[in-house]
């Protein structure tokens, strides 16, 4: 008996100094999107490079998409255990910032590969990307040059859309025309409908049928034909560039205020604009760094549309008019 | 009675998990950051057109589905002796289990306008709902009716063959009576999933016409944050449910008489054989092509790339743990309830009895994201919620079999029940022994079908799993839209083969070592 | 009359599985068979009525050979044990389904059908359903269609084994009545050694898919060959 007790006091004893250990580093978790934390998003690497340096373990959350992370944050509220909220796009800003979930970052973007400048003190971006209309140079060998020729072209490609009640490009195409053709966009729409073959449910939904063959041209990235160039080497896919410009799309993240562990999440933030986090976004987010430097993008990016000018509504005329919008196109296709 | 009480348990927990929710979300509108709805949704326009949208697709749907299952499934049980019978039975519950979004897919190569039976542009609008409809449904549903016709004694068909009935008098005296009893189960049951709709009517629906109930909620949920309203709305698809479920019940006739489990022999003749044989060979057909191209498109992919993925069998893990379990819960739950229901339709109380089997079934029209949401509101203040993934998860899946547990076992358990119920009370077999002598041999091959149909729902399940899922808790069908989310289709299509190959495998080990050895008896 | 000339049934391929049976029924005689189970005596009848196809023999009534004609156009009724009615159809139709299964009657066959639910006692009943029914009562009913029928050939498969002994010997009695009234040749399959007693002058035992034993039923009932048939009394 007696010859039993060292021993379990030595187990003891190591427990408490792993348990002691593990105490010591501290985890941050951080809410993002299924695709980020997925083994082909950026997820494996930027963890990888932040728990390098950082001394502590970071705690990678997958939900679904960036409106699923802000609905889960507000339900949980302040005893929410995340600490940055990463993924929302400037679509939603303005209700992350209603709901008060958030604190000043404190950072200063340098160097920034932004068409605008960011002003914004909460939300710090990390990549963004355009909306396109992309398409198989070897089915539509006269791709529109603008909105407005693929809106009245009757004789047009026909077109993959998703549904803005469901899917953020979907959104963003709404935004889109509403940007280019201000109070005409209900006709625009209604000469653009006759050429929609469906209107899906999410991005993979209408990019599966485009690959299908089913229509000329889906909604989707300028950056999409990356993705078939460096992964497939397949040359056949590019974006329509459209002389209005094309609408942006801004991925950013936050600090959640009730965060216990602000210090490390400001180290988080200061590194996902460093360029170690940077290099990673181009080949697995597929969207575009938000610093400047050109050993960021690999160089078949060369072969992508310049989408300028970058179109953008402001996030508040957003919030407070999207339902209308949303309501009014609704109208619109069920004609 | 004491069958009274665990059934009673089984609905009490039912209505806390589905109305506890609701109610949470309901209160919702006063944490900041969720807008006040405007709950007189009656005067919407958009409302009203979709409420009419979604009920006119289900109803159409459900005809078309139901209506050639019939037929078929008479095939099945006329032609007991056709080779690749069990197999082809089995291929039958795969539809169930491919997430929509690969279904969508495989619909559109089959007959988009690339595909094998090309209609172009006209799949996109009422057509294409129709066939992903009929191509998930018409399965089931044969599965669900044809054990009726094995209800009907030998000496039936015997007799009809001495009077002389033809195949119409043979159908009106013999064959329908005893549909009779399953049918109204079965059309409400497809009724409610076609209802419950949602990727498939939207992409193939075309567009924003095609927009049902669910795709209201959703939105409501997800976009506009406004959950008073979508747990209204839930309430609204709940409420027409049940109207519905009124108008099945009035159709409904519980059989009159003992039925014996005897096989019997039936007439047929040489032109009804072939008539059978072109039916389910049509049926195989419809069903197989979409199937087909999934396999033909995924043997070209990446096959060795994903299944040397580690995380695909950590997926792959969960997805069976998840399946098998939520399906042992809900054929608990759904036995209890039917226990009670069965002697309540013998004690003459067929009211009542319906009226369980209702309670049972109409929950699965309250979307999962509802439940869930509303769940994760009422357990996030008090538990760590990541903690609770999988029993949450696993909880909702099985409420979600629940109405396959009734259709499948319904039946079949108030006719075990009518028939050896005062035998039991003679003799004193209660209990264990009851269920070891009396009910298992004679009920296990419904109960085969019931738990192989839930394990299979649950592992395909995309609805739950996305609401709580973590990247720690990927499942298949996860995965699956994980990589279609990140451009990579093929290893998306090679998933949902394994997927589909994992469940056709798992239900035919539980249909064959719960069940016993034959699919259905011919 | 009725004949079964060396009616060979085979359930498997062995010569040693195969059945084959001779016996000969009068016109207005109820013949019993009795025998252990699984010895044949359901298979005999269904052979005769058709629901089994024998591979070898004949069947005979009144010389014409029946045994390749369709069940339907057999001149055989036939009451089971149970499931002879449709149980969501009224005592009524369920009668009227022996005569034309098209339910279209004429007036002598309505008046046909009132006959043979009057004869069974049973016209107070004739709206009812057969649930609401006595096990007895049912069995009426499905004699009342075979009365209607009118065929030469009755056959009872063990068709009263589930009622009480005073209404099994009632019915038995009925059916001698019913039997000799039309001229039927019936053949009735008992469990009970003592239903052939009161149903037949003579009895067969059937043994191992053949007639082992055919004889007047008293005797028979006392017989001590063949060694089965003394078994199979002792048993009883």
């Amino acid at each position: 008996m007696l010859s039993v007790l060292p021993r379990i006091g030595s187990g003891l004893i190591a427990l408490l100094v792993v348990t002691s250990l593990q105490a010591a580093t501290p985890t941050l978790v951080v809410y993002t999107y299924d695709s980020f934390t997925s083994d082909w998003g950026p997820g494996p690497r930027v963890k990888a490079a932040f728990e390098a340096n950082c001394n502590c373990k970071l705690d990678l959350v997958g939900l679904s998409d960036g409106v699923a992370m802000l609905n889960r944050l507000k339900l949980e509220g302040a005893g929410s255990r995340a600490d940055i909220l990463l993924g929302i796009d400037t679509n939603i800003t303005a209700d992350a910032r209603a709901s008060g979930l958030f604190e000043a970052h404190g950072l200063t973007l340098q160097d920034s590969a932004l068409p605008q400048s960011w002003q914004d003190d909460l939300f710090l971006p990390y990549d963004f990307g355009y909306f396109a209309f992309v398409y198989n140079r070897e089915r539509v060998t006269n791709p529109p040059t603008s909105l407005r020729q693929l809106v009245e072209d009757d004789n047009g490609p026909t077109l993959l859309i998703q549904d803005p009640r469901t899917s953020t490009p979907g959104l963003g195409l709404l935004l889109w025309m509403k940007k280019v053709f201000g109070e005409d966009s209900d006709q625009a729409w209604e000469r653009l409908s006759k050429r929609i073959v469906t209107v899906s449910k999410g991005w993979s939904e209408a990019y599966g049928l485009f690959l299908k063959g089913e229509a000329d041209m889906v909604l989707s990235y300028t950056t999409s034909p990356a993705y078939h160039i460096i992964a497939e080497q397949d040359s056949r896919y590019a974006a329509a560039a459209f002389t209005e410009g094309h609408y942006q799309q801004i991925e950013v993240a936050g600090l959640v205020r009730g965060s216990q562990q602000k210090q490390l999440a400001r180290e988080f933030l200061e590194f996902m604009i460093s360029a170690e986090f940077q290099q990673i976004i181009p080949t697995t987010n597929w969207m575009y760094p938000v610093i400047a430097g050109k050993s960021l993008l690999p160089a078949e990016f060369d072969q992508l549309i310049d989408p300028a000018p970058a179109l953008l509504l402001d996030e508040r005329q957003v919030a407070a008019e999207r339902k209308r919008w949303v309501d009014e196109w609704l109208e619109v296709m069920s004609r | 009675m004491s069958r009274a009480v665990p059934a009673a348990l089984v609905l009490a927990i039912l209505a806390l998990l589905v109305l506890g929710p609701m109610l949470a979300l309901f209160h919702l509108g006063d944490i900041p950051g969720y807008a006040a709805s405007d709950l007189r949704f009656w005067e919407n326009a958009y409302l009203r057109r979709v409420l009419f949208f979604s009920l006119w697709q289900a109803s159409l749907s459900t005809l078309l589905a139901v209506v050639p299952a019939i037929l078929v499934a008479r095939a099945f049980a006329m032609q007991g002796q056709l080779p690749l019978r069990n197999l082809l039975l089995r291929l039958f519950a795969l539809p169930l289990v491919v997430p929509a979004v690969v279904a969508v897919m495989s619909i559109v190569s089959v007959y988009g306008s690339s595909g094998w039976l090309p209609l172009g542009r006209s799949l996109y609008g009422i057509n294409g709902i129709l066939i992903a409809h009929v191509f998930f449904n018409l399965p089931l549903a044969v599965r669900l009716l044809l054990p009726q016709w094995q209800a009907i004694p030998q000496h039936h068909w015997q007799l009809s063959e001495q009077l002389g009935m033809n195949a119409w008098q043979r159908w009106r005296f013999i064959e329908w009576p005893m549909l009779r009893e399953a049918l109204p189960g079965v059309l409400l049951l497809v009724f409610m999933l076609c209802l419950t709709s949602f990727a498939v009517v939207l992409t193939l629906g075309g567009g924003p016409r095609s927009t049902t109930l669910e795709v209201a909620i959703y939105q409501s949920l997800r976009f506009d944050f406004d959950p008073a309203r979508a747990a209204l709305l839930a309430l609204l698809q709940l409420g027409l449910c049940m109207l519905v479920a009124l108008l099945t019940l009035k159709m409904q006739r519980l059989p009159e008489v003992e039925i014996t489990l005897s096989t019997p022999a039936r007439p047929s003749t040489s032109l009804h054989k072939w008539v059978d044989i072109g039916l389910i060979v049509a049926a195989t057909l419809f069903v197989g092509m979409p199937l087909l191209s999934m396999l033909i498109d995924a043997l070209g992919g990446p096959v060795v790339r994903v299944i040397s993925d580690a995380n695909l069998w950590r997926a792959l893990a969960s997805t069976l743990l998840i399946g098998l379990t939520a399906a042992l819960l809900s054929v608990c739950a759904g036995w209890w309830l039917l226990r009670y229901s069965a002697s309540l339709a013998y004690a003459g109380r067929r009211a009542r009895a319906r009226l369980i089997d209702l309670a049972g079934s109409i929950v699965y029209v309250v979307p999962p994201l509802v439940i869930g949401t509303g769940m994760f509101v009422l357990l996030s203040p008090r538990v760590d919620v990541f903690d609770w993934v999988y029993p949450i998860v696993i909880a909702i899946n099985a409420l979600m079999g629940l109405p396959f547990v009734i259709r499948c076992l319904g039946p079949a358990m108030r006719q075990n029940h009518a028939r050896y119920h005062r035998l039991c009370l003679t003799l004193g077999l209660t209990g264990w022994n009851r269920f070891r002598f009396v009910e298992w041999p004679l009920l296990r091959r419904p109960l085969g079908l019931a738990i192989g149909l839930v394990a299979v729902l649950a592992m395909g399940d995309l609805g739950v799993i996305a609401l709580f899922g973590s990247t720690q808790t990927s499942t298949l069908a996860l995965m699956i839209y994980q990589q279609l989310g990140a451009y990579l289709v093929p290893q998306a299509t090679v998933t949902a083969l394994l997927l589909l190959l994992l469940c056709l495998g798992v239900f035919a080990l539980l249909e064959r070592l719960i069940g016993g050895k034959t699919v259905v008896a011919g | 009359m009725l004949r079964v000339e060396a009616l060979e049934f085979a359930y498997t391929d062995a010569a040693e599985q195969r059945m084959c049976f001779d016996l000969t029924v009068s016109a207005g005689e109820v013949l019993s068979l009795i025998g252990p189970s699984g010895s044949g005596k359901s298979t005999l009848l269904n052979l005769i009525a058709g629901f089994l196809p024998a591979s070898r023999g004949r069947i005979l009534l009144d010389q014409h050979p029946i045994q390749d004609l369709a069940v339907a156009q057999r001149p055989v009724s036939i009451v089971f044990q149970q499931h002879n009615l449709f149980p969501h159809l009224d005592l009524y139709t369920n009668v009227a389904l022996g005569v034309n299964p098209s339910l279209r009657l004429l007036p002598a066959q309505v008046e046909a059908v009132r006959e043979a639910l009057a004869r069974l006692g049973l016209t107070e009943l004739q709206r009812r359903k057969p649930g609401e029914l006595s096990g007895g009562q049912r069995q009426r009913v499905a004699l009342a269609r075979a009365l209607v029928r009118r065929r030469k050939i009755l056959l009872l498969d063990e068709a009263f084994a589930a009622l009480g002994p005073a209404m099994r010997s009632e019915l038995i009695e009925l059916v001698k009545v019913l039997v000799r009234e039309q001229d039927m040749a019936a053949l009735l399959v008992s469990h009970q050694p003592n239903d052939a007693l009161i149903a037949s002058a003579r009895t067969a035992f059937i043994c191992a898919g053949r007639v082992a034993a055919l004889a007047p039923t008293a005797q028979l009932l006392h017989q001590q060959e063949p060694p089965e048939l003394r078994e199979y009394l002792g048993s009883q």
